[in-house]
């Protein structure tokens, strides 16, 4: 298991294409890599479609592209959350640390 | 084995062998009316065979196995042969069949189109798939719908009805005997009774159809209507398979579509009655 606190960047591959199916405010994922079908809802479709050009980043670079689009309230407390939210996705298989 | 019959259901060819011929002459009787395949390569095996050497002539006790067995299934009694014999085939599909997603569920078309129905043991599903395939919807399945994942159609797979304790009288009222098996007295499951679907349901095994609605039904409550959010039903029926994980992408893609494209209803009902008015009704709105 990689030592998932020492993370300080992330990327998605190729490898970790998922085909998607949006069913009302829930998200499906299946992952074609292990086959696994994953449900989720906001904020992980909108962190992993800002992965999907393949570049390296911090839960603090997340934080400003999604930013862009969204209210996420106070900085220090949204990048600590989307961190989770990272990790969360490297613990699944669907995000790899850089 | 020493006894033995090949059977087809639908699109899958089944064989079952028995080391009694009890089980295997009730299978021919009930399943005289289905096509004659003698000869036929099955896709599965069933076998029927005692549960020691000595259980076969004292207190005759059936072990079921077949291609897919269960190592811990409990052994039974002889005179619940024809369960076995039905068990052993549900047991086959739901471990081993892969040429469609299998969901747990019973089907009935009208005008072209199926109504698939959804739940757990007990909700229902078999008695209400008889009773309309008694009033002017053709039977497809009580227990296994098929989901072709080319077309999105829906396959029949017209084995006998299972009907369980209050639903047997009920349905033998409405079929005559003559359609029904023997009384099969407090098995695992409590009083069992088969019923032989009519001859258009076995006639017109082969032909699916595109499913046009799918009800989640609950027997034992006042009449109830509700929606079901697509998430819901897409977990649901994920539990309602056995090879949803086993067919990979492909049934995600059938699965999805099937969600997304198919009008969704939980009903309650307290009697069959109800829960055909509730049917009807639905179904005048949804075509």
């Amino acid at each position: 298991m990689p030592d998932l606190d020492a993370i300080k960047a992330y990327r998605r591959d190729v490898r970790d294409a998922v085909a998607v199916c949006t069913l009302d405010d829930l998200v499906l994922l299946y992952h074609h890599r292990s086959g696994q079908t994953h449900m989720v809802i906001s904020p992980v479709p909108e962190i992993l479609e800002r992965m999907t050009d393949g570049a390296e980043l911090t839960a603090a670079q997340m934080h400003d592209r999604l930013a862009q689009d969204f209210d996420l309230g106070p900085r220090e407390e949204a990048v600590e959350e989307i961190g989770a939210h990272l990790d969360a996705l490297v613990a699944l298989g669907l995000v790899r640390p850089a | 084995m020493k006894h033995a019959i090949t059977l087809r259901i639908g699109p899958a060819t089944f064989r079952i062998g028995s080391a009694w011929p009890q089980p295997i002459a009730e299978l021919a009787r009930l399943y005289a009316a289905y096509p004659d395949i003698l000869g036929a390569i099955a896709d599965f095996t069933v076998r029927l065979q005692p549960a020691s050497r000595l259980r076969r002539y004292v207190r005759p006790s059936i072990f079921i196995t077949g291609d897919h067995g269960l190592a811990d299934a409990a052994p039974m009694s002889l005179a619940h042969g024809l369960l076995a014999a039905e068990m052993g085939m549900n047991l086959q599909m739901a471990l081993g069949w892969r040429r469609h997603l299998l969901l747990h569920a019973s089907s009935v078309e009208k005008d072209g189109r199926a109504l698939v129905m959804t739940g757990e043991s007990g909700s229902g599903k078999s008695t209400l798939a008889a009773l309309l395939g008694e009033r002017g919807w053709r039977l497809m399945g009580d227990e296994f719908a098929l989901l072709d994942l080319d077309s999105g159609a829906i396959l029949p797979f017209p084995r006998l009805v299972s009907l369980k304790n209050r639903a047997i009288d009920v349905v033998a009222q409405e079929v005559g005997e003559t359609r029904m098996g023997p009384l099969l007295r407090a098995t695992a499951k409590g009083d069992i009774r088969h019923m032989i679907p009519r001859a258009d349901a076995i006639a017109r095994m082969g032909h699916g159809a595109m499913p046009a609605l799918l009800l989640f039904p609950r027997f034992g409550h006042d009449p109830a209507m509700r929606a079901v959010g697509r998430g819901e039903i897409f977990m649901r029926l994920t539990q309602a398979s056995t090879n949803y994980v086993a067919l990979g992408e492909p049934a995600f893609a059938a699965l999805t579509r099937f969600v997304t494209g198919v009008p969704a209803r939980a009903i309650d009902f307290p009697s069959g009655d109800a829960a055909i008015e509730m049917v009807d009704r639905l179904w005048e709105e949804h075509l």
